[in-house]
């Protein structure tokens, strides 16, 4: 989904994600960036661009090509007040972290009392021939640990608010901004004009498209296959409800149940893998709280239980698409 | 036992300049307190491990020359990040002498935690036995807590069970504190067997390249469980490390209280005054097995073991403070008795302290 009005109206979803950063850090001296590269290059994907001018070398941070050293000391720094957000260069390499994520920080505050106000920012996704190790979707490692939220926003509008929301959290949060997303979606400049002036919170699903007959639930940039998909449907008059998660942990569950008990029918997609993948544990949400309401069986449309390839027409067939998504759609339709 | 005369040099990579100051009879005689109060602590933890009132005990009897010398060179508002060996270490940290023992000691010159020492011993002790006035509520066994009370000076954050993950944290505490520009410096233990990991070399280097105020106490005690550190890494020392951080690495004897405290003392006046971190090895003797219950102390020879009783470094620091005259040997003996009957007065507390309520609301493990 696009806007129809001149760049200089319209804001990215990358600029969104620059802005929210500048907002907070010019908001709060105790937020601080972390990361490889992010200082005098401006980050692998130009985020950062500008920021050591304003904000100074010590608060926009180089790092060594050490992700476990660097979240483990932004941990540190969390722990007496500091507000640390690391930027892992492609969401791929955090597994190179991953102790320090679900052992230190995720467990922390249960543990201890202390909480870790930390953000690790996590350019995700594939689409762009990065091959399989600069294009996975590892947020259902983090699902399944207590303790950390996860985000995963759509819209530019989000990936500021969400982010802004993120950094003012007690709390580690993992928050996926996608790459494929961030020169392609826009949205009003004035919308952040708005945004900017009220509290960021951290929560909530929202329907971004209402229909009747079916409800896909879906996050990141497959909210935009849902909805292209619901629009070329239209036409076929089936009535779809797209739901973006936009939060995945902490879940709105009640959302989601809603519109399921409205359309009895329900469809799960996410560009992560199939197997394991947080569209099973929607399916178990669904089939234990609105069993009653379903009219059909719970279906997913993800990604196959591969890496993702490095050819173009390879992983583009893997990817779900607007086309398989409206498939999956009619046959719930006819059930 | 490794020998910390072995043939390798005792310093590498940078000199370190400036020597400190040595302690006067007053810390002395608090350094023999604290020596003799970690022990009784233990001591009395091994005894309850036996009878069930603790599910596991990992020692720190053979370790306490490490872990109370290095917490004798920081202060209030400085950092410390422990694992399972240190109760020196934290003790020194948490307890005012002179606020148990106002008879035998003066309140220290050193900046001291604003709080009341009895009863954080107290909760120390709920702490080991899982209660409710335990840092962690009962949620957490032994030293894997943190209680951070900045407003008291105390910032001291506990273990999690993956060795060598601390590290970066530790790091991290001392980032946080170069960033308010203060002259307060974070310290940190690791085992020889926990220097094999990644977040060592992670940690250290990225303490070197940013230049934090951070010294990583090395405890070398020659066993991980049960491997022998010629099977944990093949150079000649731990210390010599430091050289490839591109900064001090020093070898010294762990049973020596006093080479310890000034080794540490002049690694933390250097991370005070700007010029980075600092990588200490301690070498001790085993007198404990990894866990009390297994049969790991059963690996060393009978020949080892009789060595490590001997350099037992209460016993040395005891030599020494009468070879000195700083105390007579009636006198350390009241000091035994003393701490004997503290442990005892406080644990008995909180054997008798409510337990967790398992039937409450749980804790969320998100922070509001």
């Amino acid at each position: 989904m696009r806007t129809e009005t001149s760049p200089l109206e319209t804001v990215t979803y990358i600029d969104a994600v620059a802005r929210a950063l500048r907002d907070e850090m010019r908001r709060d001296s105790k937020v601080f960036i972390l990361g490889q590269d992010v200082a005098e290059y401006g980050g692998a994907f130009k985020v950062t661009q500008g920021f050591i001018e304003e904000f100074g070398a010590n608060r926009v941070v180089n790092t060594p090509i050490s992700e476990s050293g660097t979240l483990g000391m932004a941990i540190g720094a969390a722990l007496l007040g500091h507000r640390p957000i690391v930027e892992m260069q492609f969401a791929d390499f955090i597994s190179c972290g991953f102790n320090q994520i679900v052992n230190v920080a995720a467990k922390m505050y249960w543990r201890t009392g202390s909480s870790v106000p930390l953000v690790i920012r996590c350019p995700t996704g594939g689409g762009g021939g990065g091959g399989a190790f600069h294009s996975q979707c590892v947020e259902a490692w983090f699902l399944h640990t207590p303790g950390l939220k996860v985000v995963a926003p759509a819209w530019p509008g989000d990936a500021y608010d969400l982010l802004r929301a993120s950094i003012r959290d007690p709390n580690p949060v993992l928050y996926f901004e996608h790459k494929h997303l961030y020169r392609r979606v826009k949205e009003p400049r004035a919308n952040f004009e708005r945004l900017a002036a009220a509290e960021p919170r951290l929560g909530g699903a929202r329907v971004v498209r209402e229909g009747s007959h079916v409800t896909v639930i879906a996050y990141g940039w497959m909210v935009h296959h849902a909805a292209d998909a619901a629009a070329l449907l239209e036409a076929e008059g089936v009535s779809t409800e797209v739901v973006d998660l936009r939060v995945l942990a902490p879940l709105d569950e009640a959302t989601i149940l809603k519109s399921v008990r409205k359309t009895g029918k329900a469809l799960l997609v996410h560009e992560a893998c199939l197997t394991a993948g947080f569209g099973a544990e929607l399916a178990a949400r669904i089939a234990d709280q609105a069993f009653e309401h379903l009219d059909g069986p719970v279906r997913r449309v993800a990604y196959p239980d591969t890496p993702v390839p490095y050819n173009r027409a390879l992983e583009l067939t893997s990817i779900p698409s607007v086309e398989r998504i409206a498939e999956a759609i009619r046959e719930l339709r006819r059930w | 036992m490794i020998q910390a005369d072995a043939a390798v040099p005792a310093v590498s990579g940078a000199p370190s300049s400036g020597r400190v100051e040595p302690l006067g009879a007053d810390a002395l005689r608090e350094m023999h307190f604290f020596l003799r109060l970690a022990r009784e602590w233990d001591l009395r933890f091994e005894r309850l491990v036996r009878v069930g009132s603790v599910s596991k005990w990992y020692s720190s009897v053979g370790n306490e020359g490490i872990t109370v010398a290095a917490a004798t060179a920081i202060e209030a508002g400085d950092a410390l990040v422990t694992l399972h060996r240190d109760s020196g270490a934290i003790l020194r940290y948490y307890l005012d002498p002179a606020q148990l023992f106002p008879d035998w000691f003066v309140p220290p010159s050193r900046r001291t935690l604003q709080a009341d020492s009895r009863e954080l011993l107290y909760r120390l002790a709920c702490q080991m036995l899982g209660r409710t006035d335990g840092f962690s509520g009962g949620r957490e066994r032994s030293y894997h807590y943190s209680h951070l009370a900045r407003d008291a000076g105390i910032l001291h954050v506990g273990m999690i069970s993956h060795l060598g993950a601390m590290i970066p944290v530790a790091a991290g505490l001392a980032l946080a504190l170069q960033r308010e520009g203060s002259d307060r410096v974070a310290i940190n233990f690791i085992g020889e067997g926990g220097t094999s990991t990644g977040d060592f070399h992670e940690g250290l280097n990225m303490a070197a390249v940013l230049k934090v105020p951070f010294v990583l106490v090395i405890e070398n005690n020659g066993y991980a469980f049960s491997t022998p550190a010629s099977e944990q890494y093949a150079s000649a020392s731990l210390a010599e490390r430091g050289a490839a951080y591109g900064i001090p690495g020093v070898r010294v004897d762990g049973c020596d209280a006093l080479a310890v405290y000034a080794e540490v003392a002049q690694a933390v006046a250097r991370a005070r005054r700007g010029a980075g971190p600092t990588l200490i090895e301690a070498i001790v003797g085993r007198m404990r097995g990894h866990s009390e219950g297994d049969d790991s102390l059963q690996l060393l020879t009978p020949e080892e073991r009789k060595r490590n009783e001997a350099s037992d470094p209460l016993l040395r620091f005891e030599e020494l403070l009468l070879t000195r005259g700083v105390a007579t040997r009636a006198r350390m003996g009241e000091v035994g008795e003393a701490c004997r009957n503290l442990v005892l007065e406080v644990v008995d507390r909180a054997l008798a302290s409510p337990q967790p309520d398992a039937a409450g609301p749980p804790r969320s493990v998100y922070a509001d």
